[in-house]
């Protein structure tokens, strides 16, 4: 059974209340995500990209329920998350753990790393007392910190460091999945590159399965294995991540592909530069991205809203351009 | 060979500090020529952006002190200017943009307004004229008319579609891009000289990014600015520079022209620094860092400041700062690995 996936998210849809009005009741709905849908297989890593208010952050919360979601079924180890009463959802939570942008602000400030990854032991294991600092260490370990660092606190850390607290902590309860929320994007290049590798070591020593959350396009290619590009809370092009660089489908991907700007002045290729930026506002009727498209615009575009199709081999495009006949 | 447009010696920058002086920037040399679009890259905390503000003298003083150095523009030394002079010298010939665009905006006044300060307060110096020939200035009524259609020009010249429109709106009115764009044009408000660009598109999403960069790059190319842009974005770098000057705490360690530097790099922090950065090329497992962090400043370490993390350590390095060594044309590095310079 190992090509079942680890996780599997149908139609899931988050929408925040607007309220308004003389009695503040709600007025309308602000649809964040709708009708996301993917699978991430076990031991793999599915990137998942999009511009600031494309949703992906929410997605990655309403996936270990920090969010409830709207709508959708979240199947997690074969276990339908949005079934589970609290109670199971928490014993549940020590398979699923969550690494977070900024890593200052995700450490308590009071706490001594030996206590901020014990309590995670504490919680989830009930270890205390020398066998909890012993996993401790162990742990401070694996993410290359040293074991004088038990006793002192997240501010005198570097912000590289600091992650990798965060990441000891979340490996504290051995998850089987970890949702990378933008985990080096407060980095430098230099940091960044030894926490990718870090990343990319944990993840073969102990077969762990990534969603990672990011809109860096360049660390994607490195780390993932599928890529999902959200624009307006939609998915509009998943695929293996080499299929994604090499011939991306949709007008927004191939936008956003040569919009990296590449740190290397002879990779000279034809930028398209999208008109516009991301609003919020998605038109009521046709292609959500349709106002910024730069491809040949069709009639459809303005009237219906592309639907997810698998053109081959895995690659799914949410675009007119790429009607589902076109299979050879 | 014409006299270049910025010139910075030896600087040498200290903070005060709860634990001590930081010697924040420890003898920067910079040349720049009219022209030029310079790349300031570097991690957090090696002075980037401390070279470039004490351009401006933006630096606060105290805690900040220059114990050493001078800044050349056109050849007058801007250290010694007094604060009026500098004032008048900002208003001239300097522009600049920073990292974030919200913050720089005041959410109480419409675009129009800023921007009519901001062009006023360009001009405002043309107007110093003897008390009796007052009475033939233009009215403050016509000053701000003409400033409003100076402001229309420049909301064009930034690429914001229905400019005199929009100039009616306040900043929350529009969106990162467009702002960062608003600020493009304050900063050519008075048809700088230098421009300065602190980060321009960390804050940005790439897309919005390319827009950006596309804009500076244009706006080069039109009206012959000189820009220096400040970033740790390599890429941003391959995009828009002519010459990069790479820092390590308080220190240019590498200069050269861009493509050099990107097929050449010297200095053991820049072939670091392009090591880790993935580009299409790069194997999974194949990235490396720089093993370490930053010095700290307070107690920097001897000689080279780079040493801890250096593959190539030696002993001499742990002595004495090594030397600017020539390494090719027009490309400098500080490292003893390439003899002992000039």
């Amino acid at each position: 059974m190992s090509d079942q996936p680890i996780l599997e998210v149908r139609h899931l849809a988050k929408h925040f209340p607007v309220r308004g009005g003389l009695l503040n009741r709600q007025v309308s709905a602000f649809k964040v995500i709708e009708d996301v849908s993917f699978s991430v297989p076990r031991g793999k890593t599915l990137g998942l990209v999009g511009e600031s208010g494309s949703g992906k952050t929410t997605i990655g919360k309403c996936l270990i329920r920090l969010v409830e979601p709207t709508a959708g079924e979240i199947i997690f180890d074969d276990t339908d998350l949005m079934a589970l009463s609290p109670r199971e959802l928490r014993r549940k939570r020590g398979d699923m753990q969550m690494i977070y942008q900024s890593p200052a602000a995700s450490l308590n400030s009071r706490m001594t790393v030996g206590s901020i990854i014990g309590e995670a032991l504490w919680l989830h294991e009930h270890l205390n007392g020398n066998a909890a600092r012993d996993r401790v260490m162990e742990l401070l370990h694996i993410v290359g910190l040293k074991e004088e660092h038990y006793y002192r606190y997240p501010h005198e850390f570097s912000g590289g460091q600091q992650q990798r607290i965060g990441i000891a902590r979340a490996l504290a309860v051995r998850p089987k999945l970890l949702v990378l929320d933008e985990p080096t994007s407060a980095l430098d290049v230099s940091v960044q590159a030894q926490i990718l590798n870090l990343l990319n070591d944990l993840q073969q020593e102990f077969s762990l399965t990534y969603l990672f959350i990011s809109h860096d396009l360049g660390v994607v290619r490195y780390l993932c294995d599928q890529v999902a590009l959200l624009y307006l809370g939609k998915i509009v092009e998943v695929a293996d991540v080499k299929m994604i660089f090499d011939e991306p489908k949709h007008p927004y991907t191939q936008a956003l592909i040569s919009a990296i700007p590449e740190a290397d002045p002879d990779d000279v290729r034809e930028q398209i530069i999208l008109s516009g930026d991301l609003s919020l506002h998605r038109p009521t009727r046709g292609c959500p991205f349709a106002p910024r498209c730069h491809a040949p615009k069709l009639d459809l575009c303005e009237t219906d809203e592309p639907v997810l199709v698998d053109t081959g081999r895995g690659h799914q495009v949410a675009c007119h351009l790429h009607p589902k006949e076109q299979i050879s | 060979m014409t006299a270049p447009l910025l010139e910075i010696q030896n600087l040498h920058l200290e903070f005060k500090t709860f634990d001590g002086v930081a010697k924040v920037l420890a003898g920067v040399n910079l040349t720049m020529q009219r022209g030029d679009v310079l790349g300031l890259v570097g991690e957090t905390g090696c002075g980037k952006s401390m070279t470039a503000l004490s351009v401006p003298r933006l630096i606060p003083m105290p805690p900040g002190r220059i114990t050493d150095g001078r800044v050349l523009f056109n050849g007058n030394d801007l250290l010694q200017k007094t604060p009026d002079d500098m004032q008048r010298f900002r208003a001239r010939h300097l522009g600049m943009i920073f990292q974030d665009p919200t913050t720089n905006l005041n959410p109480l006044f419409t675009i129009r307004e800023q921007l009519i300060d901001a062009v006023l307060y360009q001009r405002h110096d043309q107007q110093q004229v003897p008390g009796r020939w007052k009475g033939f200035l233009p009215s403050t009524r016509q000053l701000r008319w003409d400033a409003n259609i100076r402001a229309i020009e420049l909301m064009q010249l930034v690429g914001i579609p229905d400019g005199d429109k929009r100039l009616s709106d306040y900043p929350h009115q529009f969106s990162g891009g467009m702002r960062q764009r608003v600020l493009i044009a304050m900063a050519l408000a008075g048809e700088p000289d230098l421009l300065i660009a602190d980060e321009p598109t960390t804050a940005l999403d790439v897309t919005i990014q390319a827009q950006i960069l596309r804009l500076i790059n244009g706006l080069v190319a039109r009206l012959g600015l000189s820009v220096i842009i400040i970033t740790h974005n390599l890429g941003v770098v391959a995009q828009t520079c002519q010459r990069v000057a790479v820092m390590y705490a308080g220190r240019v360690v590498e200069q050269a022209p861009m493509r050099e530097l990107f097929k050449n790099p010297k200095h053991p922090y820049t072939q670091g620094l392009l090591k880790a950065v993935p580009t299409r090329h790069t194997e999974r497992g194949a990235l490396m860092g720089i093993d370490g962090s930053i010095p700290n400043l307070v107690h920097p370490p001897a000689g080279c400041r780079f040493h801890p993390r250096c593959p190539h350590v030696m002993e001499s390095c742990r002595m004495a700062v090594p030397p600017t060594v020539q390494v090719g044309q027009q490309h400098t590095a500080e490292c003893v690995l390439y003899g002992a310079g000039v």
